[in-house]
């Protein structure tokens, strides 16, 4: 009789760490997506993203707390939108001679913005860990066997509106069909008059704006140190891979994916390897479906 | 009558090579079609390039009287000046209605609804596919896409690059159907780049030879009558002398 029991305790566990994976996914693809319509536009892969959304969850915490100002919570969130979309402008300025001159020397100096944005942290911060909360509204319920927290909630409802509006954006909108335009056929876009520079730094702002929504987010569920956000955007990166990186319903479903994974291989298997098990499965999405899963799948998408 | 567009010692190197066009220069004048003619590599598609403000050229372009040299591609299109590209360059996995907007960018939304609704009509062939994907459309129909897209900007001049490239004959003859009724309509000033000789006579008003970047000929319409100016055409067509062309 113990045998079952024991499957049966496992799976018990299964539908919660799905629930939170899920949950956890739903960030992970806020910070893909961005990663995507930087990649979709630019072709060029952010990697300054991670740190510019820790550097933004830092802006929060020290204007919340008293370390910088003592703005209330929403305010503070205000004032760092504002401060990163103007660090995402800095950075498109930065490197916008050399997009339009090489894809990788962009890449590559988008680097050296993150170890900028690192430094300011540090320098600013410093080295210690904080905690940041988010103003969640103190909700507890169990359903099915399920708990389900007010923290749950919000991120399910922030993401599900940030992701539903940046679709309706994308697929309604003359900015949508000129961000479109640019990703599938730039010259075309020049051609007929679009300022190619205009929708870049659309895709860039919109993606810090991503990245500072879901570091906000996903640091409650830890702590706050120069590197928490990075290594979330690690995530992320993983979940465009699996996206194909060129598609934002791919880097919405890598997201969910590498979310419930990771629960599952952390609990089941060793929460140590997890890094290990994070770039297997960057490996394995790059040699088995290198156009992403929903290329795979055979559906493809517009966006 | 004033010239709409005059380009002046117009030059476009790339890198260190030696110039793709050379110190041409030309005329075009309000609702007139003028043909450049010229075997590949001629420097045909340099010079509408450097028209559309799409590579660095120097020379003196002058657009209704104003200096258009120093402006972007987006502020030739505001001003008039609209390219429809060789190969089409249409955007394929935008819908017909997005790449017409595409097209209609800088233009207020009325007016763009209005000049939507001018294109379709101009064009049934696309008007029964408005919601479908471009890369669907047959290449007749693409083309056709094009050139609306290029008149959604309201242009006052087109710089038509190749619109009979890889298309049926059939489909050639429709396509310049439509453009000698667009000529006949509108007050629009046309460039155009062609391959194809009894089309190009067909719509154009006067033609220049381009060999090796320079402008080597000019013909007025009229004169492409005689026999001698067919031969000088079919010349500057194969980049060859006559008797290679015989």
């Amino acid at each position: 009789m113990t045998q079952p029991s024991a499957v049966a305790v496992l799976l018990s566990d299964l539908f919660p760490l799905v629930w939170s994976g899920l949950i956890t996914g739903c960030l992970y693809a806020l910070g893909a997506m961005g990663l995507v319509m930087i990649f979709k536009c630019s072709k060029v892969v952010n990697f300054s993203h991670g740190n510019v959304a820790g550097l933004a969850a830092f802006l929060v915490y020290g204007l919340s707390s008293g370390v910088l100002l003592q703005l209330s919570w929403g305010m503070a969130v205000g004032v760092t939108l504002v401060a990163i979309v103007a660090v995402a402008v800095l950075t498109y300025a930065l490197i916008a001679p050399l997009v339009f001159a090489s894809d990788l020397t962009a890449t590559i100096a988008t680097l050296g913005i993150g170890l900028i944005a690192q430094g300011v942290t540090l320098l600013v911060f410093g080295a210690d860990i904080v905690a940041l909360d988010l103003p969640v509204p103190p909700f507890r319920a169990t359903v099915l066997g399920l708990r389900i927290t007010g923290y749950d909630l919000t991120v399910l409802a922030v993401a599900l509106v940030t992701i539903g509006a940046l679709f309706f954006v994308i697929d309604h909108t003359k900015l949508g069909i000129a961000f479109r335009a640019m990703s599938d056929n730039p010259f075309a876009a020049e051609v007929c008059g679009l300022s190619l520079k205009a929708v870049h730094i659309f895709a860039w702002t919109v993606a810090a704006v991503l990245g500072v929504v879901g570091a906000l987010l996903i640091v409650p569920t830890t702590f706050l140190s120069v590197t928490t956000v990075a290594v979330f955007m690690l995530q992320a990166f993983a979940a465009a891979v699996v996206g194909g990186f060129t598609s934002l319903p791919g880097a919405l479903i890598g997201g969910v994916l590498i979310g419930v994974l990771m629960n599952l291989f952390t609990y089941y298997v060793s929460p140590e390897y997890s890094s290990t098990f994070l770039l297997c499965i960057i490996l394995v999405a790059l040699n088995i479906f290198p156009n992403g899963v929903l290329a795979a799948a055979g559906g493809g998408s517009r966006v | 009558m004033t010239d709409l567009f005059a380009i002046r010692d117009l030059s476009v190197t790339y890198g260190a090579g030696a110039p793709a066009v050379e110190r041409v220069s030309f005329t075009v004048g309000a609702r007139e079609v003028v043909a450049l003619l010229g075997a590949n590599g001629a420097g045909k598609s340099s010079i509408m390039k450097a028209l559309a403000g799409l590579v660095p050229a120097s020379g003196e372009l002058l657009f209704e009287g104003e200096p258009v040299s120093a402006l972007s591609t987006r502020q030739r299109v505001a001003r008039g000046i609209v390219y429809v590209p060789e190969g089409r360059a249409i955007v394929g996995s935008l819908t017909v209605r997005e790449n017409l907007i595409l097209g209609g960018y800088q233009v207020h939304a009325a007016r763009r609804r209005e000049r939507m609704a001018m294109v379709l009509e101009l064009f049934p062939e696309i008007a029964s596919k408005v919601e479908r994907a471009a890369w669907r459309l047959s290449g007749g129909e693409q083309q056709m896409l094009a050139i609306g897209r290029g008149l959604m900007a309201g242009p006052k001049l087109l710089l038509l690059d190749e619109p009979s490239l890889g298309l049926a004959p059939l489909l050639v003859r429709r396509v310049f159907d439509r453009l000698a009724g667009i000529r006949a309509d509108g007050d629009l000033a046309i460039i155009l780049v062609e391959q194809n000789l009894q089309m190009t006579m067909r719509l154009a008003d006067g033609i220049h030879f381009l060999r090796s970047g320079r402008i080597v000929g000019h013909r007025h319409r009229d004169d492409l009558r005689t026999g001698a100016a067919r031969q000088e055409v079919i010349d500057a067509y194969l980049g060859a002398a006559s008797h290679h062309a015989a």
